[in-house]
């Protein structure tokens, strides 16, 4: 009995030092808050070209692409392409499977659309992969859902000499170099930008600076790292905000609605939220509305319909998005590419476009 | 006094754990113990609590369902369904704990009757019912019910939101319904020891079913309330809510082999797990720690139920 007692303390005080460990990381640096006049003024020229047409800013994007691309393809052979997304249990990848096969629709090609059953299903789409790879295409456009997960696939592949593209999340490239792997081509949004065009964007609406806070998705995932080291950059960097937490909310509405009460408890005078994705940035806006605090500007990623409406109704300060139809043709464009015998050194970048309150009369029809 | 401490042992363990979280947070923070963050923790476990009540009940008959997150998932989308189709706020959500309950007495039909482990078989049908919700929606969360529906979710009545009190009314009920009536001693039973049960000429399978039928509409409940507090119905809620369930509920004490319950322990379970949450993110530390610290604390909390159970079996000797 004794012993059990012993066990019982023994078990608690360990527990207890471990918390008592981990709220050490609190006593950050204190900015100060002098000279923030530098951040304010650039983005006084912004607001100049509110007459642009969604169709000229598409247009625009894609004309850049173009140019990142180099050249276009001859027209589609009916090239034969399989496609691996992460999960359509997210609108964005089921829009995304909408836009690529309209994409080869117009390009002439046969797509394929394979996916894992949610969205932190790894194995499952590592699965997915070795399923492609005996199937004859000519190339493969994969979207890992973390950075090391499709690897032995990607592998595989490169034995089978079928050219692999990487678009959006990044395939971890010293782990993939040393399984002896090799991606043939990659396009992909630069995380951290968007990351620091919702800072930057949102530090420009604090001319007093104060605190601010990230809801970041799964731990690890490429999107979420990019997004959260970008804003995190562009916060540490400006004098007079403070970024007072960073949680991981796993693209979980629930968690992010809970982290938000927290985070709103423990800093009351928070004055910007950026989400790592619409989904949990809806959700803080949710919970603070319920806690009937406004004034604290919330920022998402991805603009779906929802965080359209809430940007609309003002709730939303605002969402980056880039246009998933470019994105689609530019990813099957380079595998025509390379299929007829071009290579690409370094990663394409998609050009990015921040959708905030201001502007977004102007993306009417945005695709 | 020996006797008491052993019976209880789990129990004791998560109080001063508990006890001790909560000392060293209110140090760590000021704002820990402020009447707005105990609400918010409250709120935020209570629909936790709910699933982890009925889930006591399930392990406590001897087996597990794995679906339950998958029913708060098609639960929420059809009310959300509903909702947007235009049937009143009422019917929407009866019908959608109607529909909690149908899927649970389903489970333990099927559990009862053919006779697959529970564990494979509630395994499928929450492929299924996950699945299903997944395609009635197109992956995309439906948002927008209106303040009616919004209320079920936020609502509060004085200080204490209605999910804390419905999560309290269950918790109260439950008790004298597993410990002091029939239904939950025929239910122990069921788990502890199933054949006597059956050859006293009890008819197993409808304490089969209707236990399932509980937990679903305990999961149905927890659908209701994430659906009206986000105002949103997603595919993917209660995604991994049932492992989260079954973690507090063996951890408070209730035997993974049934026959033996502590609806105390899967209180204090769910309370110490949502105050580590909340602290955590109150001192902005990061979540991983909170995956750390569920791990420990069930592997303590059952290493010291068996270190109990091998002690009685040496003594017996």
């Amino acid at each position: 009995m004794k012993k059990r007692v012993l066990s019982v303390l023994l078990a608690v005080s360990c527990m207890a030092m471990v918390l008592a460990g981990c709220g050490s990381k609190e006593d950050a640096p204190e900015a100060e808050t002098a000279g923030k006049e530098e951040t304010s003024k650039e983005e006084a020229g912004g607001e100049e070209e509110t007459q642009n047409k969604t169709a000229d800013i598409l247009s625009g994007v894609e004309e850049q692409m173009n140019q990142a691309l180099g050249e276009l393809p001859e027209t589609g052979k009916g090239e034969k392409i399989g496609i691996l997304i992460s999960s359509t249990s997210n609108e964005f990848w089921g829009t995304m499977k909408t836009r690529y096969e309209e994409a080869a629709e117009e390009l002439g090609i046969e797509v394929e659309v394979f996916e894992a059953s949610a969205e932190d299903d790894t194995k499952g789409q590592l699965d997915a992969l070795n399923t492609m790879i005996p199937m004859g295409f000519d190339a493969i456009i994969l979207s890992p859902i973390d950075g090391t997960n499709l690897i032995p696939g990607i592998v595989a592949a490169n034995e089978e000499g079928i050219p692999v593209i990487n678009l959006g999340p990044g395939v971890d490239m010293d782990a993939l170099a040393d399984a002896n792997g090799h991606l043939d081509g990659k396009i992909t949004v630069n995380f951290e930008e968007q990351g620091s065009t919702v800072a930057n964007d949102m530090i420009s609406r604090m001319p007093d600076g104060g605190e601010v806070a990230i809801l970041a998705g799964l731990e690890g995932a490429g999107q979420s790292v990019g997004r959260t080291n970008g804003a995190t950059k562009v916060f540490e960097e400006t004098e007079g905000v403070e970024l007072v937490a960073a949680q991981a909310c796993d693209w979980d509405t629930e968690k992010a609605y809970e982290a938000t009460k927290d985070i709103l408890t423990a800093h009351p005078e928070l004055k910007g939220i950026f989400a790592c994705n619409d989904n949990m940035a809806l959700a803080a806006v949710r919970a603070l509305q319920e806690m009937e605090i406004e004034g604290v500007m919330v920022y998402g990623v991805d603009y779906t319909s929802d965080a359209k409406a809430a940007i609309e109704e003002g709730t939303l300060m605002g969402s980056m998005t880039y246009s998933s139809s470019v994105y689609t043709k530019a990813a099957e464009e380079m595998a025509m590419l390379i299929v007829q015998g071009k290579t690409f050194e370094g990663p394409v970048y998609l050009p990015l476009t921040l959708v905030n309150q201001d502007n977004i009369s102007d993306f009417e029809g945005w695709k | 006094m020996k006797k008491w401490l052993g019976k209880y042992s789990q129990q004791i363990f998560l109080f001063t754990a508990m006890v001790i979280v909560c000392i060293l947070l209110t140090i760590r923070s000021e704002y820990f113990l402020t009447w707005k963050n105990i609400r918010n923790i409250l709120e935020a476990v209570s629909y936790r609590l709910i699933l982890a009540i009925g889930m006591t009940f399930v392990i406590a008959s001897g087996v597990m369902d794995l679906s339950a997150g998958a029913i708060v998932s098609l639960c929420g989308v059809t009310m959300a369904l509903a909702l947007h189709g235009g049937i009143p706020v009422p019917i929407a959500v009866a019908f959608g704990i109607l529909l909690g309950i149908a899927l649970g007495a389903v489970n333990g039909l099927l559990i009862h009757y053919t006779g697959i482990n529970f564990f494979i078989l509630t395994l499928a049908v929450s492929g299924m019912l996950r699945g299903i919700s997944l395609m009635i929606t197109d992956g995309k969360p439906i948002t927008k019910f209106g303040q009616n529906f919004i209320y079920l979710g936020i609502g509060r009545i004085g200080e204490i939101q209605l999910s804390v009190l419905a999560a309290a009314l269950f918790t109260l009920i439950s008790i004298p319904l597993m410990f002091h009536m029939k239904w939950g001693g025929y239910v122990l039973s069921l788990g502890g020891n199933r054949e006597a049960l059956i050859k006293s000429g009890i008819r197993a399978g409808f304490y089969r079913v209707t236990v399932h039928a509980l937990l679903g509409a305990a999961a149905a409940a927890v659908a209701v309330i994430i659906t009206a507090r986000l105002n949103s119905a997603e595919p993917n809620a209660g995604m991994n809510m049932e492992l989260d369930a079954i973690t507090a509920v063996v951890m408070g004490g209730t035997s993974i082999k049934g026959g033996k319950a502590s609806i105390a322990g899967t209180v204090m379970a769910v309370l110490i797990l949502g105050v580590i949450r909340n602290g955590l993110t109150l001192m902005s530390v990061s979540s991983d720690y909170q995956q750390w610290i569920t791990g420990f604390l069930l592997l303590v909390s059952v290493l010291i139920s068996e270190i109990k159970v091998y002690k009685l079996k040496a003594l017996m000797k």
